[in-house]
């Protein structure tokens, strides 16, 4: 037996193992139904998020059941932020996508916002799909928007995001 | 003792260092092929979302998450335990698996993509030219091993 042969077996054993032990797992991964948290681009499926300018968003501030999810780079989120925004940038890793997504689970409404309209406009799509019972916005303008309208902003790492947040 | 005594005790000690170095190597990389496949089964679907991140082949993500662990852990322990023959195809198997990894994690770095490593599960830390110099690294460790032919003459 060659060594291409025996590599190919062991990779193929590995393989079957590899399904054989996710099939027999109770919490195993669940292949034909995994969907990534959030996506950076080409949402796919119908779900569309509705656009609020900043003037109508600034109305669900502080309400009960309401998240804002900033889905910008680390750095952009610790310049400056929507005050109680938790952050979600569309690449978030597995953990840190679950602990955000965490903040969604009784939420009523999500705001969405990224640098521009369309920035965090996958991201929005997305969590519109993964959660259809949920009204999610997207931020008109995104952060620029809100900032140049003068609406309140925190800076630095976001440390009131679980306080504030449901 | 004479000149060529001499020469062929100092060719000894080099041949059993380097069975040394490469034992050491072919051990360590089987070690951590199998650590880092245990690590990885913790929590499939954050590992399928890490692979998804990396925007390569993201429809693949899930396959991927579920078949790579198991891959790693097989091949990392046949480079440990396994018979000379079967080392070898599991050298073979690590070199791909790592060039595979290199070439994911120079696209990310290249394209400016922020995404979590997952190399050894959830909240590996995030891809940077440091990940890049570590795949390459072991990469190499893999081409030595596998290239060592008189261990695995069969």
């Amino acid at each position: 037996m060659s060594t291409l042969v025996r590599a190919f077996v062991l990779v193929v054993s590995g393989a079957l193992v590899g399904v054989a032990g996710n099939a027999a797992r109770p919490h195993g991964l669940k292949v034909a139904a995994f969907a990534p948290p959030t996506q950076c681009s080409g949402a796919e499926g119908h779900a569309a998020a509705e656009v609020l300018q900043p003037s109508e968003a600034t109305t669900l501030c502080g309400q009960a059941g309401v998240v804002i999810a900033d889905t910008r780079p680390a750095p952009a989120f610790a310049e400056g932020h929507v005050a109680g925004a938790v952050h979600l940038p569309c690449d978030a890793g597995g953990q840190a996508a679950v602990e955000a997504l965490a903040h969604f689970e009784r939420a009523h409404t999500i705001l969405v916002y990224g640098a521009s309209t369309d920035d965090a406009r996958a991201v929005a799509d997305s969590l519109q799909q993964r959660h259809p019972a949920v009204r999610v916005a997207l931020l008109g303008g995104g952060f620029q928007a809100w900032s140049a309208a003068g609406l309140a902003c925190a800076s630095g790492p976001c440390n009131e995001c679980k306080a504030s947040n449901p | 003792m004479s000149e060529p005594a001499r020469q062929v005790e100092r060719a000894r000690q080099v041949e059993r260092a380097r069975r040394i170095v490469l034992a050491a190597l072919r051990i360590g990389l089987g070690a951590l092929f199998v650590v880092a496949g245990v690590l990885k089964l913790r929590d499939p679907t954050a590992f399928a979302t890490e692979i998804a991140n990396y925007k390569l082949f993201p429809s693949l993500a899930p396959y991927l998450a579920t078949c790579l662990p198991a891959i790693e852990i097989v091949a990392g322990a046949a480079l440990m335990v396994a018979p000379l023959a079967w080392r070898r195809a599991a050298a073979l198997v690590t070199m791909g698996l790592l060039a595979t990894f290199t070439v994911a994690v120079v696209y990310v770095v290249r394209s400016g993509i922020n995404v979590d490593c997952g190399c050894f599960g959830g909240n590996s830390g995030p891809v940077t030219a440091w990940t890049i110099a570590r795949d390459l690294a072991l990469l190499g460790a893999a081409v030595l091993i596998f290239r060592d032919k008189e261990r695995y003459a069969h």
